[in-house]
C-alpha cells in the first residue's frame, strides 16, 4: 500500500506602505503604520473568494462523499489566521468546519513564517513555533504533531530543536542534495535527532503546482486518472504532495481545469486498490524511517536552487536580514509589545523573496508574487522602514 | 546579402545614439558576411574601418545634423532647401545593385522613398526617433512628421528601437502593425572605474530629455546628502537650466560640462556613482546601457524604451522628483544596493550585443528578400 499525503500551505503576508527616505524620522507619535492594509485587504479577499472559500468547499464535499477516506492537510501562518479574523472569518469558519471532519490535520509553524530559523540562536523561532502553537489551540483546541518550517526551511539545527520541542514528524524537500539515488517516497530520521522526515515528491507536487497549466509539457494536460495512475506505478509507503493552497483557483485559475482535476482525484485514486490517503499526524503514525539523512546546510523547496539563496542569494537580502537581525537585540530589551510585533511581521520570509535577483525562469516567478516592479524598490522601501524602526528608538 | 545603408553620422562624428547604432549594427552585419556601403555626409574626420565587407561612402556635405530644427537661427531660411540637397545629392550617388536600402530616420527617408522608387529595392527603415519624441510630444512640427509618415508608408519593414516607438509608429503614424518590428539596441560594454561622489545627467539639453526634472531632483537630494551633480551635454536649454541651478541656490553643486569627447564621456560614466535619465520621451536610451556597462547604477523613466527591455535598473516616472531623489539617496547611502545594482547590471549587459541586434536586422532583410 502506498499513500498519497496531500499537504496545502496557506499563508499570506503582511505587505509593506512605500516608504522613501524622506519619511526616515518623521513620524512624531510612535510607529507610523508600515504596512498597506489597503493592499493587503483587497489581496486577500481576491484570494478568499478565488481560492479559499471555493476549494475548501470541494474538499469539504469531497471528504463527506468518500466518508473521510480522502484526507488532506494544512499549515495556517499567523498572518493567515489574523486577515481571516479581520476581513473574513467565514474564510476561518470554513477550515474549522474542515478540520471537524476528522480527515484534516494541521501543521505547525512559525507563526509568522519567518527565517527566524536562520538566526544565530533559535530563542526567537522556538518562541515563533509556540506562538503559532497557542493560536492552532486557540482555535481548533488542536496540537499538531508535525512541525513544517517556512518554505520547508531544513538543516540538522532546526530538525534537533523540533525534535526537542516534542514533535513526531517534520517536514522539508525531497531534493537530490539530501537523498542522492534513494527515493522521497519513504520517511527518513535526521542522524542527530529522533524525529520522523516526511519528504516532498517535487516532481508530482510541482506537476499540479507549476506545470499543471503548462501547455509544452509533455504531461499535458493532466487529468485525475493520469495522475492516479502516475502514483499508483510509484513504489514505497507514502507520496507527499505538498503543494501552495493558492495553486487551486489564484496560480491556476478555474479556466485552466485545477477544481475538476482535484474533484476527480478522490474517486480515480481509488480505483487503484494499492494507494489510499493519511493526513501527515497518520503517516508519521504508520510508517517508520528507511534510512538517515545528514543536513549541515540548510535546504528548503523555494526555486530550482532548493536552498536559502532565494532569501539571502544577493548583497540586498543579506543586509536587510544583518540589520533586522541586529534591530532584534535590541527590541528585545525595550519590552515593547508594539515594536515587537512590528519587527516580527517584517520577519515573514516573503519580504526577503521580493529582493531576489535570480534571473529567467526563477525570477519570473518571484515577480508573479511581488508587489515590487523590481527588487530594487523592493530593498530600498524595507531598508527605508528598518532605518526608521532605528531612528524611532534612539530619538 | 547586400545592404546600401543611409546614415548621417558615424562615430567618432556623432551626436545621438544613432550613431553609435550606425557603427554597431554595420560592423556586426559585416561580420555576418553582409555587404554594407553605408552612405552618410562627408565630414572633417576619418573613420577606422577594419572591416572588408564594410564601406564608408561620403556623398557631399550637409550642415543639417539630425537633430537640428528648422527653427535654429543659423539655419534659418536654408533648412528644408539644404535637407531636400542632400536628400537628391543621395538619389544620385547610391548606385549598384542592392539586395535592400536602410534608413535610418527622417534625414535619408525622402532619398530612400526615391531610391526605392526608381530602382525597386525593398526599403526598410529604423526609427530611432519620431517627432514626437524630439518634440517632447509639445507642438511637433508637422513638416518632419509628414517626412516621417510618407517613409514609414513606403518602407517594406520598419525597425522600432522599442516597443514603446512601435506602438508611437503605428498609433500616431496609422501603420500596420504586422510592418513593425521592435529590435532593442546594444552597447559596446565601457568596463568600470574608480567611483566617486557624482550623480550624472548626459544627454543633449532639450526638453525630450528632461534635464530640468534633474535639478529639481538633486535640489532634493542635496537637503539630505552631500555630492556633486554634473550635467554633461549641450543643447538649446543650457542657459535656462544654468539659471535655474542659480535661482536654487545649489550651482555650486552642479557641473556644466559643456561638450565633451568621446573619451571624457567614458571617463565620466566610469567614476560617477549614480545615472540619471529623466527623459520625457526616451524612444530607446542607449546611455543608460553605457553607464551601466561602466558600472554605474541607473535611475531611469519608466516611459523610455529602455525600461521596458531591461531589468536591473531603478524605474521612476520623470515628473516625480521625489521619488527620483528617494531612488538616489539610497543608491549613494545602501552599498549593498549599489553593488548589486551593478554586478547584476553588468550581467544582465552581457545580453546586449551588437551581434545580437545584426542578426535579428538580418533576419528582417531576408523576410523582405526572399
Amino acid at each position: 500500500m502506498t499513500s498519497i499525503c496531500f499537504y496545502f500551505e496557506v499563508h499570506q503576508p503582511m505587505r509593506l506602505n512605500r516608504f522613501s527616505v524622506f519619511n526616515i524620522g518623521k513620524n512624531d507619535n510612535g510607529f507610523p503604520n508600515y504596512f498597506d492594509d489597503t493592499l493587503n485587504k483587497n489581496i486577500f479577499e481576491k484570494v478568499a473568494t478565488k481560492c479559499y472559500l471555493p476549494t475548501n468547499k470541494l474538499l469539504l464535499d469531497l471528504i463527506e462523499r468518500f466518508d473521510t477516506n480522502f484526507k488532506v492537510s494544512f499549515s495556517l501562518t499567523g498572518t493567515f489566521i489574523e486577515y481571516c479574523e479581520k476581513y473574513s472569518p467565514e474564510v476561518l469558519d470554513s477550515f474549522i468546519e474542515l478540520f471537524k471532519t476528522g480527515a484534516v490535520d494541521l501543521i505547525e509553524e512559525t507563526y509568522f513564517h519567518s527565517l527566524s530559523s536562520l538566526f544565530d540562536d533559535l530563542d526567537e523561532f522556538e518562541e515563533q513555533v509556540k506562538l503559532h502553537r497557542q493560536m492552532i489551540k486557540r482555535i481548533f483546541s488542536y496540537k499538531p504533531q508535525v512541525f513544517r518550517n517556512t518554505e520547508a526551511i531544513f538543516d540538522n539545527r532546526i530538525a534537533k530543536k523540533i525534535a526537542d520541542m516534542g514533535y513526531k514528524g517534520i517536514i522539508t524537500e525531497g531534493t537530490e542534495k539530501i537523498l542522492g539515488w534513494r527515493s522521497p517516497n519513504f520517511l527518513y530520521k535526521p542522524v542527530n535527532a529522533d524525529i520522523k522526515v516526511l519528504l516532498r515528491n517535487y516532481k508530482l507536487s510541482d506537476d499540479v503546482g507549476f506545470r499543471f497549466s503548462a501547455k509544452e509539457w509533455t504531461g499535458y494536460p493532466l487529468t485525475a486518472d493520469k495522475y492516479a495512475r502516475w502514483m499508483s506505478r510509484c513504489h514505497g509507503d507514502i507520496i507527499n504532495l505538498f503543494i501552495d493552497y493558492e495553486t487551486f483557483g489564484e496560480h491556476q485559475w478555474t479556466e485552466t481545469g485545477i477544481f475538476d482535476f482535484i474533484k476527480h482525484i478522490p474517486e480515480e485514486v481509488f480505483k487503484h486498490k494499492n494507494l489510499d490517503f493519511v493526513t501527515v499526524g497518520e503517516a508519521t503514525e504508520r510508517y517508520n524511517p528507511m534510512g538517515e539523512i545528514d543536513v549541515p546546510w540548510a535546504i528548503s523547496w523555494a526555486d530550482s536552487d532548493r536552498d536559502v539563496s532565494t532569501w539571502l542569494g544577493n548583497n540586498m537580502q543579506i543586509a536587510c536580514f544583518n540589520e533586522l537581525k541586529n534591530l532584534g537585540r535590541k527590541i528585545k530589551k525595550l519590552e515593547n509589545n508594539d515594536l515587537l510585533y512590528i519587527w516580527r511581521l517584517l520577519q515573514t520570509s516573503d519580504h526577503l523573496y521580493y529582493l531576489s535577483t535570480k534571473g529567467f525562469e526563477d525570477g519570473n516567478v518571484h515577480a508573479y508574487f511581488s508587489p515590487y516592479d523590481v527588487p530594487y524598490d523592493g530593498f530600498i522601501n524595507y531598508m527605508n522602514i528598518l532605518q526608521d524602526i532605528k531612528y524611532q528608538m534612539t530619538a | 546579402m547586400k545592404v546600401a545603408m543611409l546614415g548621417w553620422e558615424y562615430p567618432p562624428f556623432k551626436v545621438g545614439g544613432l550613431g553609435t547604432h550606425c557603427y554597431g549594427l554595420t560592423r556586426s552585419l559585416a561580420d555576418k558576411n553582409v555587404k554594407v556601403d553605408f552612405y552618410m555626409p562627408k565630414t572633417k574626420h576619418k573613420f577606422d574601418n577594419d572591416k572588408d565587407n564594410l564601406k564608408i561612402i561620403e556623398v557631399g556635405e550637409t550642415e543639417i545634423f539630425p537633430y537640428d530644427r528648422p527653427e535654429d537661427k543659423e539655419l534659418v531660411g536654408q533648412f528644408f532647401e539644404a535637407v531636400y540637397r542632400y536628400n537628391d545629392l543621395l538619389v544620385s550617388k547610391v548606385k549598384g545593385k542592392y539586395d535592400a536600402i536602410h534608413c535610418h530616420d527622417w534625414l535619408t527617408m525622402k532619398a530612400g522613398v526615391a531610391i526605392k522608387e526608381k530602382t525597386g529595392t525593398p526599403l526598410v527603415l529604423t526609427v530611432h526617433s519620431t517627432e514626437y519624441d524630439r518634440s517632447g510630444w509639445i507642438y511637433p512640427n508637422e513638416w518632419f512628421i509628414n517626412i516621417e509618415r510618407e517613409g514609414m508608408e513606403k518602407a517594406d519593414r520598419i525597425i522600432a528601437v522599442s516597443n514603446f516607438t512601435r506602438k508611437v509608429i503605428i498609433e500616431k503614424y496609422g501603420i500596420p502593425p504586422e510592418k513593425v518590428s521592435v529590435i532593442h539596441n546594444a552597447v559596446h560594454p565601457i568596463g568600470e572605474g574608480e567611483k566617486r561622489n557624482i550623480v550624472l545627467f548626459l544627454g543633449r539639453l532639450t526638453i525630450q530629455k528632461g534635464p530640468e526634472f534633474f535639478l529639481k531632483t538633486a535640489k532634493k537630494v542635496l537637503d539630505y546628502e552631500d555630492t556633486h551633480f554634473v550635467v554633461a551635454g549641450v543643447g538649446d536649454m543650457l542657459p535656462r537650466l544654468i539659471d535655474q541651478a542659480i535661482d536654487m541656490g545649489i550651482s555650486n553643486k552642479i557641473i556644466f560640462t559643456g561638450r565633451l569627447t568621446e573619451e571624457e564621456v567614458k571617463h565620466i560614466y566610469q567614476i560617477s556613482s549614480v545615472y540619471v535619465m529623466p527623459s520625457v520621451s526616451e524612444p530607446f536610451g542607449i546611455t543608460a546601457l553605457e553607464a551601466i556597462s561602466a558600472g554605474t547604477p541607473a535611475v531611469v523613466s519608466k516611459t523610455a524604451g529602455f525600461s521596458e527591455a531591461f531589468k536591473n535598473c531603478l524605474k521612476v516616472d520623470f515628473w516625480d522628483t521625489d521619488e527620483m531623489a528617494n531612488k538616489i539617496i539610497s543608491i549613494l547611502r545602501y552599498s549593498p544596493l549599489r553593488e548589486t545594482l551593478a554586478e547584476q547590471g553588468k550581467r544582465e549587459i552581457e545580453l546586449f550585443t551588437w551581434d545580437r541586434v545584426a542578426e535579428k536586422t538580418l533576419e528582417v532583410y531576408r523576410g523582405i528578400t526572399e
